[in-house]
């Protein structure tokens, strides 16, 4: 009856906004992408030198297509506040956060990304304001993998910059699953985060 | 004549990049990733894991790295579908390998593989181009 109830309620968030659409708290800029680079070790000069950049054609440096994601991230205080409230049982009036909670009470708490579609319709520059919005696209039933019983979660999220021209369109995929093989039931894992 | 005068088939030479702790942590926080499984080995373990391990946006970033290494500054990445295997942890080696797939022209589709002792961390498919405008003498302001 449990399990029941809980594709029921999981099949609810499927199609809806994650969020609200998260705009980057600053511009791009380079020294980000420097920082990205440096922690890489890449050396394409097109992200760290104009004139290396305007020698291929572009107007100056431009961004490396997979630091997308990186403009709009929450920031290392609010990552903290999110944790917090997660540990106090706070729910924040969001679908991803109500679906994250159904998840741990499930016993799905830990998580691993698995993977990443993107596609890159310009350069990202300094100056662009990206903003994305997100979305939840699929919901999977349980599948027993690797790391345990887990859920595969599908985001949709559409980048663009403050003139809304798309700057990439990306389907993200993880697995939300039980730690230690997930061989227990759910009741048993409940209330653990 | 294919972008990049290559054809399907063409072989990237390998590249690899040895994984310590310190370059784990750098590249999750480069991208303002601060989730503990990147950076907190207690943690880790706690969440069913041996060790911290590289970030899914870092492995992209390393893709990145080997893509335009081969394909130059005048190139540009503009699709990647990657999909994660066994977990990338500190003193792993990760080979790269790539294989020319789809030689279209005006771009190229390389199938990628990042591989450590345990097995294949990353599979990816890369599409890139060459950018629009190839050096044409602008870089000393020699046009408007």
């Amino acid at each position: 009856m449990a399990a029941e109830s809980l594709e029921a309620r999981l099949a609810a968030f499927v199609g809806i906004e994650a969020e609200p659409p998260r705009t980057a708290r600053y511009a791009v800029n380079e020294a980000m992408i420097r920082n990205w680079v440096e922690a890489h070790d890449d050396a394409n000069p097109v992200y760290v030198d104009r004139a290396a950049a305007e020698e291929t054609g572009r107007p100056g440096i431009v961004c490396p297509p997979a630091m997308i994601s990186t403009w709009v991230m929450a920031g290392y205080r609010r990552h903290r506040e999110i944790h917090r409230m997660r540990a106090e049982g706070v729910v924040e009036d969001f679908a991803y956060s109500r679906l994250s909670r159904l998840l741990d009470e499930a016993g799905y708490t830990s998580v691993v990304a698995t993977n990443v579609d993107q596609t890159y319709p310009r350069d990202v520059r300094p100056g662009d304001r990206v903003t994305a919005h997100i979305t939840i696209e699929a919901i999977s039933g349980v599948k027993n993998t690797a790391l345990g019983q887990g859920r595969f979660l599908t985001l949709r999220k559409r980048y663009h910059d403050a003139d809304g021209e798309l700057l990439a369109d990306e389907r993200f995929r993880l697995l939300r699953f039980k730690p230690g093989g997930g061989a227990e039931d759910d009741e048993e894992r409940e209330g653990r985060a | 004549m294919n972008a990049f005068g290559v054809s399907t088939g063409t072989e990237l030479p390998p590249l690899d990049i040895a994984l310590d702790r310190t370059m784990i942590v750098a590249a999750a926080i480069a991208s303002q990733d601060f989730e503990d499984v990147h950076h907190d080995p207690g943690k880790a373990r706690e969440r069913g894991t041996p060790d911290i391990f590289l970030s899914i946006n870092s492995t992209n970033g390393l893709l990145n790295r080997y893509v335009t290494d081969w394909a130059g500054p005048g190139s540009r990445i503009t699709a990647t579908s990657l999909r994660l295997g066994v977990p990338a942890f500190p003193g792993d080696t990760l080979r790269f390998t790539g294989t020319v797939g789809e030689a279209a022209p005006g771009e190229v589709t390389l199938s990628i593989t990042g591989s450590n002792a345990r097995g294949a961390h990353v599979t990816a498919t890369v599409t890139v181009a060459p950018t629009a405008e190839p050096d044409t003498g602008a870089r000393r302001g020699e046009t408007t």
